[in-house]
């Protein structure tokens, strides 16, 4: 049995809230364990943040009209999550380097967690630009 | 948005609220740096009614700590729900925070006065 959840919402951080919420309420429907509904909604806040901090920012694009579309699906073992966004190209899958996780407290640098959280969290991250839009798929296995 | 501190035997104690992510994190972290007094030598975070934290969260704890570090103030966090411990843990911030089972075993490692 498949099901599939689809949002569209403003390119903004007051999104995140509508998001959180269809994804909390999409797991519990689908009786997924606490710890996969927390994962989820974890790796959907730090993959839109991403998406308005970077594909919109502050510059020329605020304003900009284009709503991210996110789709949550879980199918045949695998749930998958796809962002869409009309703003400026922006591959999350190239966004620093990996955090060092055994640095001392003051040679931690503030910030970059966010894409070491999906990557260790999700099993696949892909990425493409196609007809003026950035697409991020995010797979995790569910079947063990 | 507030968070709620008192003196437990002459440590600050913050307990944090359901949520910290990419919307109310900057809040937090300027709720505990006006919550933190210059005479304060340490400070616990109680997070037992904190049910979801993300990157935003753990960068706003990230800057407290290296401040009360600059200080030599200790610090530590206690309670932690299992997700939420999962992701300090995934980030490593098990090892540069220490983390408590509760806030009594928190206040005795910080050199609370009981």
């Amino acid at each position: 049995m498949s099901e599939k959840l689809v949002l569209r919402v403003e390119p903004q951080l007051t999104a995140l809230e509508k998001i959180d919420a269809a994804a909390e309420g999409f797991g519990r429907a689908a009786n997924w364990p606490e710890a996969l509904a927390f994962q989820i909604r974890l790796v959907l806040e730090e993959a839109v943040i991403n998406v308005v901090k970077h594909g919109y920012g502050d510059g020329e694009r605020a304003g900009c009209r284009q709503e991210i579309e996110i789709s949550i699906s879980s199918e045949a073992g695998n749930l998958t999550i796809e962002i869409s966004d009309g703003g400026r190209a922006f591959n999350p899958l190239e966004d620093g380097p990996e955090p060092d996780l055994d640095a001392a407290l003051e040679d931690r640098p503030v910030g970059g967690l966010g894409l070491h959280l999906m990557r260790t969290l999700m099993d696949t991250m892909r990425y493409r630009r196609s007809d003026g839009r950035n697409h991020l798929t995010l797979v995790k296995r569910t079947d063990g | 948005m507030e968070i709620n501190t008192e003196r437990m035997e002459g440590v600050l104690v913050a307990k944090a609220w359901a949520r910290i992510d990419g919307a109310n994190a900057r809040d937090f972290e300027k709720a505990m740096k006006g919550a933190i007094g210059k005479s304060d030598g340490a400070v616990v975070i109680d997070f037992e009614d904190l049910s979801y934290i993300s990157s935003a969260g753990l960068r706003a704890l990230l800057v407290i700590a290296k401040n009360l570090q600059n200080r030599d103030a200790a610090f530590a966090i206690c309670a932690l729900a299992d997700p939420v411990r999962a992701v300090f843990e995934i980030s490593g911030f098990d090892k540069i925070i220490a983390i408590h089972s509760t806030t009594a075993e928190a206040l005795a490692a910080v050199g609370g006065s009981a």
